[in-house]
């Protein structure tokens, strides 16, 4: 029923977005209303509905429409024109391996997200360093004897290539490294939840997801070059595994959207809901 | 409604003495005609809009996937077996092959188990054990596929990881054990139906030739239900040519061909729903995955059309 109302709501949101944008009403920055279309990543979208909701409390006459689905999704509905903004884990507007830059638009950081990597709880390591995960990625080190564990098969799960957590993976625990691993100890999973499931259940098995996913007893995170992953690490600049969210928009956003995005970008967002929701704010990076 | 008016044995006398009866039974036969006429047009339409959809459908996958090879060549994607999108490496290959192979595997596991219980049931079973068996099998098809995928990830998985000692269990085994799981209910139903239709004077005749119980199940009622089995069989291999969501927990979604029962590989199927999510609309990876999604309705189109023929036959004979 929820999910029929919100396909339903998302369907004539775009619709009435488009009539809007035909007619010219959609900008009118002074009394406040319009619709917004939200599309694209899923590990923003818990951020996002929560602020679409806080904001609509304040501006009634606004319409948010928020739905996701992979990473790349977010711009490219931004380019098609059926999103006003694209919810990305990675900057969209300049090339990221795999996935060429998308002309004109902006990218509006709103999010710091840490990532971890993970082992099942039977592996006895707890500390690996870059050069060690880059082996063990590329397919050098297939033994946890090798890395200071017990001698037992590294069992390698990973995203499916696209995915925004591997995206940010790659290019900060593996420092670029490829992730090359095609024998009977590889395997590839579609979303966070899948990873979490794959990696608790497997023995001697290595993943990586984000840092809020991290709970439960099957899983653990271990240290990256030595720093622990926490929020606090991240934030002292310590733990360089994270990325920032962005939302991404057809050049510089306008009217409701750009109120929408500064809400999310606002302290009282950033140090209130986003916090509470175990994102860290783009502050405290600075 | 309908039959009213088709059977004119229905129609009510007009009652005796009554006012001009011949004209009130005029006026019921030509509502009756017309209300005939709207249900007639009314399913008529239904089932264009229907056909129509259908088309939409194969057309639009099919243009979208015909643009592939606009990008590379039908042997690069036919017989390579470098699926490598980051470098525009389109090879499908062992995808196919991959598929083939676990239906194959699947076919192997349940027919064998589905007709034995549709022998069972139809055959042998007391009444209080059909009356049971048969709703649980019907129940069993109504479980989401999610269902079954994720008992064979936190399942099955570990158990084949114990029997085999490999690290991981995923590969072609774990999908077509889930695989089986899920079509046993539809083809040992069908096959049940279809033993079921055997005319009994085919038992009674084999019997009066001192048939034992066993020689009348194997060498007349089989026979006989052959080919609604058959038919069975292939609407079992439908499902499981197209079942996603129970694959890509257990097969390990790793593009490459599966050369052991437990080599972590990737179908037609599961590589289309791990990867197209995270592709671009306008590019060449994008139009690879619908020729793939192209090839398996083309491969269940020549199913069906196999089961129509079947049936077709069976009507004759």
């Amino acid at each position: 029923m929820k999910f029929f109302k919100k396909v339903t709501f998302t369907a004539l949101a775009a619709v009435f977005a488009v009539t809007a944008s035909l007619t010219g009403a959609a900008s009118a920055a002074d009394s406040l209303s319009g619709k917004i279309t939200i599309n694209g990543s899923t590990a923003l979208l818990p951020l996002t509905l929560q602020a679409a909701k806080e904001f609509q409390k304040l501006h009634p006459k606004v319409k948010i429409a928020a739905s996701g689905k992979g990473s790349v999704t977010g711009p490219q509905a931004v380019k098609k024109g059926i999103a006003d903004i694209g919810a990305c884990d990675w900057d969209a507007s300049i090339d990221v391996p795999g996935f060429k830059a998308f002309d004109g638009q902006v990218a509006n950081k709103v999010a710091v997200i840490p990532f971890a990597t993970i082992v099942n709880k039977n592996v006895g390591v707890d500390n690996l360093t870059t050069d060690q995960l880059k082996g063990i990625y590329s397919g050098k080190i297939t033994n946890w004897k090798q890395v200071g564990g017990a001698d037992a098969d590294i069992v390698v799960i990973t995203r499916a290539f696209g995915s925004g957590t591997r995206v940010n993976y790659q290019s900060k625990a593996l420092a670029g490294g490829d992730i090359v691993k095609k024998d009977k100890n590889y395997k590839e999973v579609g979303s966070s939840g899948d990873m979490k499931t794959a990696v608790g259940s497997t023995p001697n098995s290595i993943g990586y997801i984000d840092l809020v996913y991290v709970t439960g007893g099957d899983i653990k995170a271990v240290k990256f070059n030595g720093v622990a992953a926490t929020s606090d690490n991240v934030i002292n600049g310590s733990y360089k595994i994270w990325a920032y969210g962005y939302y991404m928009t057809k050049g510089q956003p306008t009217g409701a959207t750009k109120a929408f995005i500064d809400y999310v970008q606002s302290k009282k967002f950033q140090q209130g809901s986003l916090k509470k929701l175990k994102f860290i704010p783009i502050s405290a990076m600075k | 409604m309908v039959q009213q008016t088709i059977d004119p044995n229905i129609e009510p006398k007009p009652a005796a003495g009554g006012p001009r009866p011949v004209n009130i039974s005029a006026r019921r036969h030509l509502r009756h005609r017309l209300s005939d006429y709207a249900a007639r047009y009314y399913f008529l339409l239904s089932i264009l809009a229907l056909c129509f959809v259908l088309v939409l459908v194969t057309v639009f996958i099919g243009k979208t996937a015909l643009l592939l090879f606009g990008h590379i060549s039908p042997a690069q994607f036919f017989f390579s077996f470098d699926w490598t999108p980051e470098d525009e490496k389109f090879g499908a290959a062992s995808f196919i092959i991959n598929t083939l192979s676990l239906t194959v595997l699947t076919m192997l596991i349940s027919v064998p188990i589905s007709v034995g219980m549709a022998v069972l049931t139809a055959e042998i079973a007391p009444l209080w054990l059909k009356r049971f068996i048969r709703p649980v099998l019907d129940l069993l098809v109504g479980i989401p596929s999610i269902v079954y995928g994720y008992l064979g990830l936190t399942v099955l998985l570990p158990f084949l990881r114990n029997l085999s000692g490999e690290g991981l269990g995923d590969g072609l085994l774990a999908a077509a054990l889930v695989l089986a799981l899920m079509v046993l209910p539809t083809i040992s139903r069908i096959s049940d139906d279809a033993i079921t239709v055997v005319p009994a004077k085919y038992r009674d005749a084999a019997y009066a030739l001192g048939s034992t119980r066993f020689q009348v199940i194997m060498r007349v009622v089989l026979p006989a239900a052959g080919r609604g089995i058959l038919s069975a069989v292939i609407l079992g291999m439908t499902r499981a040519i197209g079942e996603t969501m129970a694959v890509v927990m257990v097969i390990g979604n790793t593009p490459q061909l599966a050369k052991t029962l437990f080599t972590p590989s990737s179908v037609l199927t599961s590589n289309i729903v791990m990867q197209i999510s995270n592709v671009e609309f306008d590019s060449t990876w994008n139009y690879a995955l619908h020729m793939m999604a192209f090839l398996l309705l083309l491969i269940s189109f020549v199913l069906i059309l196999v089961i129509r023929f079947l049936g077709r036959k069976r009507r004759e004979s």
